[in-house]
């Protein structure tokens, strides 16, 4: 099917909500303006992003950040810092279940594009899948290293499903993102993004950055990965944002957008699933939101978000982007051919 | 402490300087002697009434070495020690301090001592301005002149105005080192101050102070005024005042009245700003400058006396090894000197010959009480130093120690001593090459104490072992090793190190060094040349 | 005019010792160097009883957070993502990224209500060095070089005062200054290696030779002093001197590899381990103060993250420190201390940072002298103001001092004005004393 074109340069900002917590994690019902958020505070929020007055509605239960979030069906999956996933009924807001998924913290989540799987991923450096239906554990994928090459506890920061379902990335601390097959749990690639990672062994020897969004191309053929650029100072997110993209079978890098303009992670990566953009997004003190086009390799717009972006979610017709971060909610759209302003 | 009351503080400085000595029937010294008899003068007087006999004179050996130290910077060669020692003309010191006194190398070492003074850390920016100054025998006076309110046309931190310019970030600091270097005043000592009254005062002082320099700011390289802006500060009841500017000696500025400028001036006066520092050019002078007024309020009033006497007492300080009044930045009535009458002679002599810093060296160094040994033999107690019945011992600034070093461990033939141009070539290289090794040592403060990574670096570092101990021709070790008679050996080790002659209890120690060591004759060399070079009297100034 | 306090010169033997060893060096005491010589002279040896004390320093440079250490805030808006856990101490949770000291606080005391006020790196870590603010014109000295003075030996054959500061980053910040104690109480400061400079012979340097030379050059240097005595700078030139061979001897002590692999595995592979290791070879041999500095913990951005790689491995250092200790028997004789220029904001900023924050944040008392698993003070629920038992640098240095056994209101003397350890006034906090 064919997408209208959507062009990011007619992006602007439709609503924007401020908030006295940090929102880390997003994710809507469907294709509607009803959207779940993750916070700082540790509750879950509901609320139509688009209303006049949103009236966000609390869920209690998760002790901590609520890093992920994932919705299928009538399930709202989270995932928290505390460790757990929390299944939710999406209609009532009421726990389903609560499973004890990791000893450290969850970093990310993903969902399958059937809806049938969500992965987690966290800093005991294993990813594991779970059925949504009943919170079985499916598969656990172990191979990050719990340790940097510097003898300090790793992360494991994000992952990313194909849009077949067939493949999972996942990307840690140390700038190494791994290819799983879903099925076997089978690595059969291997990325290095060292630049993303940062170690300081003189000034003030500790590191920095990490690869914190990863994401395949609509024909799977391309892995996208993002972090940030070489730190002098790792006191601050002072370099500017990375991207690479790799034909991630051959391992060869096709694209590597080193930035120009915006400094800071790059939190979250969406293909347009016919290619006619890679979205980019996230911030240091402040944030961006990037389009990068992959054919001419540059980029197509962007601009300085209010806060700094932890998570986005994009509706089916790739023209609306509700972006979650640091003190806002905030809405973007774009025209297409065939929707109206 | 009554010091910060202003009135009294002027009365009491009257009382000391002028009617007391007026009481007691004993007038200031007539203003036509010479300094150096001056000094002696009134040091014996206070000697003879404490009933204090003071030291021998220092021998020969000791007043080459010191003088050499105190004016050139460096130790005595071999030859020069040796020369010296041969001399007879009866005024042999006074011809040794006149010559050295013209040497470049007198500018050069003042040059370092002013600028350790003037500058605190190690930068450099004011050397070549030092250098000039004395050269070209500029006062004292207009050195502070061109210090704190000199040509802003110049770039800031390439003359005398970078005194000023590198401290713009942090005016409390500029006041506090202007107060404490140039008069003798530290106006930061709050904590000193119990009664309520005079934290009041205080305040005063300070912010009186800050005012002559608050409306100085940097533009890129070059340093400006504004004309209008006043330092704030709380009284004591809790009211914001605008501070006067006010010296030291209570003296109140009055300036005309000023306006602050509306936004649309700022915004002009910003513009012009940034086109002067994209244009790399100075400032215009302000309408009227505050600096000016320090200058004006230290040079050419009453108040005079602040600037003479701080460079009077910290030059004695570095001569004699204690100041008249001490500590240096403690110069107040409740402090007295330990000679008030001969810092007031000294002062007064300073500023009627132009505050000629060379001519106050000379006449330091001429006097008796320079000359005395540093060597107490005695059964009496030890006089206290403030006495000047013996002579202080003073650590070498860590530029005299490696330049010494460097010297001592050159062979007496390497010194081109016929051809006294060459010679003095050869010095200076020495000079600059020991600007290394004197990064590794520090700057003498008030009870000074050598710390063992020093005595460490001594005994383990290979890079000391290369330096000074090499085996070559141009250097003592390499000069000792063709000497085949042991007595000869350590003679010459002596002279070229000490400058002096041995003791026979050190000749005897020395000889039997060696005699134990015939396997490895030249290691005993090195290691007799070592501890020549890390003996207590090599590394101070006696 | 402040007139001077006296104190009594005369009298017990103990002040006339403290007096001469200040006034003369080593001079005072010359030729004794503890040993026989010492347990002769029964005042002496109750002395060096009294001094075989030590303390670690863990300086936290850059500024460590409270709120992921020793006081966390979880569930606050302040708190950030990490919990809190239970200690060994009833009703004291510390931040679960501490498990290990969570485990054996018995003999820790966590102070959490610290208000310095100075939130710039350079103006804190003078005063968290010093314990007052600092004088233009009186240069005090900082708690090392005190530290040397009061529980050092006059002829020490090991370093009094030892300073570890690998990272390039605030290390000018860190003060290690004797001030008019003079450079006798002077650091080894130790950035590029962990063995100090110039502590191994060169090679064609015989032993002998080494040893004779530098009694050659002390020959000649004490005909110099003849006449010469009172001199404090030359007297301490000899002294410099005449502490080298000993010093020499002990250059073993900061080797970790004359450690067993299984100790060095133990405190683990990072730096910071292996100078803590050091650290308790040079307190075990006698070295009154190390301070082992783990540098930078400023996270103005990424706080979280990079907390998580430093907390994680204080808590493994300095668990194994304490274990280590304690199994030596040297645990109630030594003081190790946590503490930094000040501690972070409770406010979190966009890069998911926390900025310098001076107004109420913690350190950590363990060991020599201390109450075990207390914890003094409390901030309010966001840990922005201290709500309870608010104390300055002055009060936490009296009661280090206190906790060692010295007096924090004695005086030392610069010239005929004395100057108190402490601020007149400034008292102990009892409650953290054993």
């Amino acid at each position: 099917m064919m997408m209208s074109q959507v062009d990011p340069k007619t992006l602007k900002i439709e609503k924007e909500i401020s908030r006295s917590d940090i929102l880390l994690s997003v994710t809507s019902v469907g294709d509607s303006s009803r959207v779940f958020v993750g916070s700082s505070d540790a509750r879950i929020y509901e609320l139509d992003a688009m209303a006049e007055k949103p009236e966000p509605q609390a869920m209690e239960g998760h002790q901590s950040y609520v890093t992920g979030l994932v919705q299928t069906g009538e399930l709202l999956i989270s995932g928290s810092f505390d460790g757990s996933l929390i299944w939710w009924n999406v209609e009532t807001r009421e726990q389903v279940r609560s499973v004890k998924a990791h000893k450290k913290w969850i970093r990310q989540l993903a969902i399958s594009p059937d809806g049938k799987l969500v992965a987690s991923v966290a800093d005991d450096m294993v990813c594991r899948i779970w059925k949504t239906a009943n919170g079985r554990l499916v598969r656990e994928l172990k191979g990050h290293a719990e340790k940097t090459p510097h003898h300090f506890p790793s992360m494991l920061y994000a992952c990313s499903f194909s849009s077949d379902g067939e493949l999972l990335a996942t990307a840690d601390k140390t700038g190494q993102t791994v290819v799983w097959t879903v099925k076997k749990g089978k690595q059969l690639a291997q990325i290095e993004t060292p630049i993303m990672y940062t170690w300081d062994p003189k000034q003030r020897i500790h590191s920095i950055g990490g690869v914190r969004s990863v994401a395949f191309s609509a024909d799977n053929s391309l892995l996208a990965v993002g972090g940030t650029g070489t730190i002098n100072n790792i006191d601050h997110l002072e370099a500017l944002s990375r991207v690479e993209i790799f034909d991630w079978e051959s391992g060869e890098q096709t694209h590597e957008f080193a930035g120009d303009t915006y400094k800071g992670l790059v939190e979250q990566l969406v293909f347009h699933p016919e290619n006619q953009w890679l979205l980019a997004a996230g911030g240091d003190h402040n944030g961006f939101i990037k389009f990068y086009d992959l054919n001419e390799k540059k980029i197509i717009k962007q601009d300085k978000a209010p806060m700094h972006i932890h998570d986005l979610v994009v509706n089916e017709a790739y023209d609306t982007i509700y972006a979650v971060g640091h003190g806002k909610l905030v809405v973007w759209k774009m025209q297409s051919e065939a929707s109206e302003v | 402490m009554t010091r910060c009351r202003p009135r009294e503080l002027a009365f009491t400085l009257l009382f000391f300087s002028v009617i007391t000595p007026l009481l007691c029937g004993d007038e200031l010294l007539p203003a036509d002697r010479p300094i150096a008899e001056a000094v002696d003068h009134y040091i014996d007087l206070q000697l003879a009434g404490a009933s204090i006999t003071p030291a021998a004179e220092a021998t020969n050996a000791t007043l080459l070495r010191r003088t050499m130290l105190d004016l050139a910077g460096r130790v005595p060669t071999a030859a020069e020690a040796q020369q010296y020692a041969a001399g007879t003309s009866e005024n042999k010191r006074r011809e040794l301090v006149d010559r050295l006194l013209n040497d470049d190398a007198f500018i050069r070492h003042t040059a370092s001592e002013l600028n350790t003074l003037l500058s605190g850390d190690r930068s450099e920016e004011l050397r070549p301005y030092l250098v000039d100054s004395l050269t070209s025998g500029k006062g004292w006076d207009q050195m502070f002149r061109e210090m704190i309110n000199g040509d802003n046309s110049q770039e800031a931190s390439k003359g005398p105005t970078s005194f000023v310019f590198r401290r713009l970030n942090d005016l409390d600091k500029l006041t506090n080192v202007t107060s404490a270097i140039f008069f003798g005043i530290n106006i930061s000592c709050a904590k000193c101050h119990d009664h309520p009254l005079v934290e009041e005062w205080t305040q005063a002082h300070f912010f009186g102070m800050k005012s002559f320099f608050n409306r100085s700011f940097g533009n890129g390289d070059f340093l400006g005024e504004r004309d209008y802006g006043a330092v704030q500060f709380k009284t004591t009841e809790g009211e914001n005042q605008d501070a006067r500017m006010m010296f030291l000696s209570g003296s109140v500025i009055d300036e005309p009245t000023w306006k602050s400028p509306n936004a649309e001036q700022q915004n002009a006066a910003k513009k012009q700003l940034e086109q002067l520092k994209k244009d790399k050019k100075p400032l215009p002078a302000p309408s009227y400058s505050r600096r000016e007024q320090l200058v004006k309020v230290v040079l050419e009033t009453d108040d005079q006396h602040y600037l003479a006497r701080s460079i009077v007492n910290r030059t004695w300080h570095r001569l004699m090894g204690v100041g008249l009044v001490m500590p240096l930045d403690q110069m107040h009535p409740e402090n007295p000197a330990s000679h008030p009458r001969l810092l007031d002679w000294l002062a007064r002599d300073f500023v009627e010959h132009g505050y000629d810093l060379k001519r106050l060296v000379r006449g330091l160094m001429l006097s008796r009480a320079y000359g005395r040994t540093s060597h107490w033999e005695s059964d009496a107690a030890r006089p206290a130093a403030s006495r000047f019945a013996v002579a202080s011992v003073r650590t070498l600034t860590p530029k005299q120690y490696a330049t010494s070093l460097r010297i001592a461990s050159r062979s007496a033939g390497y010194w081109k001593n016929e051809n006294r141009e060459e010679l003095l070539k050869q010095i200076a290289a020495e000079e600059s090459a020991a600007a290394e090794m004197a990064s590794k040592f520090e700057q003498p403060g008030e009870d000074f104490q050598v710390s063992v990574g020093e005595a460490l670096m001594f005994n383990n570092s290979a890079d000391i072992q290369n330096k000074l101990l090499a085996e070559d021709g141009s250097m003592l070790v390499g000069q000792l090793k063709a000497v085949t008679d042991d007595r000869q050996l350590v003679d010459e080790a002596s002279w070229n190190v000490l400058g002096r002659p041995l003791a026979d209890e050190e000749r005897q120690l020395m000889m039997q060094y060696v005699a134990n060591r015939k396997d490895r004759r030249n290691a005993a060399i090195q290691q007799l040349v070592w501890a020549l070079l890390t003996s207590g009297e090599f590394r101070f100034n006696y | 005019m402040v007139k001077p306090r006296r104190t009594s010169f005369c009298g017990s033997p103990e002040h006339d010792i403290n007096r001469r060893r200040f006034l003369g060096g080593a001079t005072a005491l010359a030729g004794i160097s503890g040993g026989l010589h010492a347990l002769r002279h029964p005042v002496l040896a109750d002395e060096l009883k009294k001094q075989q004390k030590r303390v670690i320093l863990l300086w936290l440079a850059g500024g460590a957070s409270q709120l992921e250490t020793w006081d966390p805030k979880p569930g606050r808006p302040t708190g950030g993502p990490f919990r809190s856990i239970q200690t060994s101490t009833a009703g004291l949770q510390i931040s679960e990224l501490m498990p290990k000291m969570a485990s054996r606080l018995q003999d820790t005391a966590i102070i959490r209500s610290l208000n310095t006020r100075i939130g710039d790196h350079g103006g804190g870590s003078i005063l968290m060095h010093l314990g007052r603010r600092d004088e233009p014109n009186l240069s005090y000295p900082d708690l090392g070089s005190v530290m040397a003075r009061e529980l050092g030996q006059a002829d020490s054959t090991v370093p009094d005062y030892v300073t570890f500061y690998t990272a390039t980053e605030g290390r000018g910040n860190a003060v290690g200054r004797p001030g008019f104690l003079g450079a006798r109480y002077a650091p080894m400061f130790l950035t590029t290696s962990n063995k100090p400079e110039d502590i191994e012979r060169i090679a064609n340097l015989s032993e002998i030779d080494h040893k004779q030379r530098g009694d050659l050059r002390q020959l000649l240097s004490d005909r110099f002093t003849r006449g010469r005595e009172t001199s404090r700078a030359l007297d301490s030139h000899n002294v410099a001197y005449r502490r080298v061979r000993g010093l020499m001897a002990s250059d073993t002590l900061f080797d970790v590899e004359q450690e067993p692999q299984k100790m060095r595995d133990r405190y683990g592979p990072t730096l910071f381990g292996q100078q803590c290791l050091i650290a308790r070879r040079l307190a075990e041999a006698g070295t009154p103060f190390v301070k082992v500095s783990r540098a930078w913990w400023d996270s103005h951005g990424q706080n979280f993250e990079t907390h998580l790689e430093l907390v994680t491995e204080l808590d493994h250092v300095m668990s194994t420190l304490l274990d280590d200790l304690k199994e030596r028997g040297l645990l109630e004789s030594t003081l190790v201390i946590t503490m930094a220029e000040f501690g972070r904001t409770p406010k979190i900023n966009g890069s998911l940072g926390r900025d310098h924050f001076a107004n109420a944040w913690s350190a950590s008392l363990s060991g020599c002298g201390v109450q075990g698993g207390s914890v003094y003070g409390k901030t309010d629920e966001d840990g922005q103001t201290v709500a309870d038992g608010e104390i300055g640098a002055a009060r936490m240095f009296a009661t280090i001092y206190k906790a060692l056994g010295i007096d924090p209101h004695k005086d030392y003397y610069v010239g005929a004005r004395p100057v108190p350890l402490t601020d007149p006034g400034t008292t102990v906090v009892d409650e953290l004393l054993a």
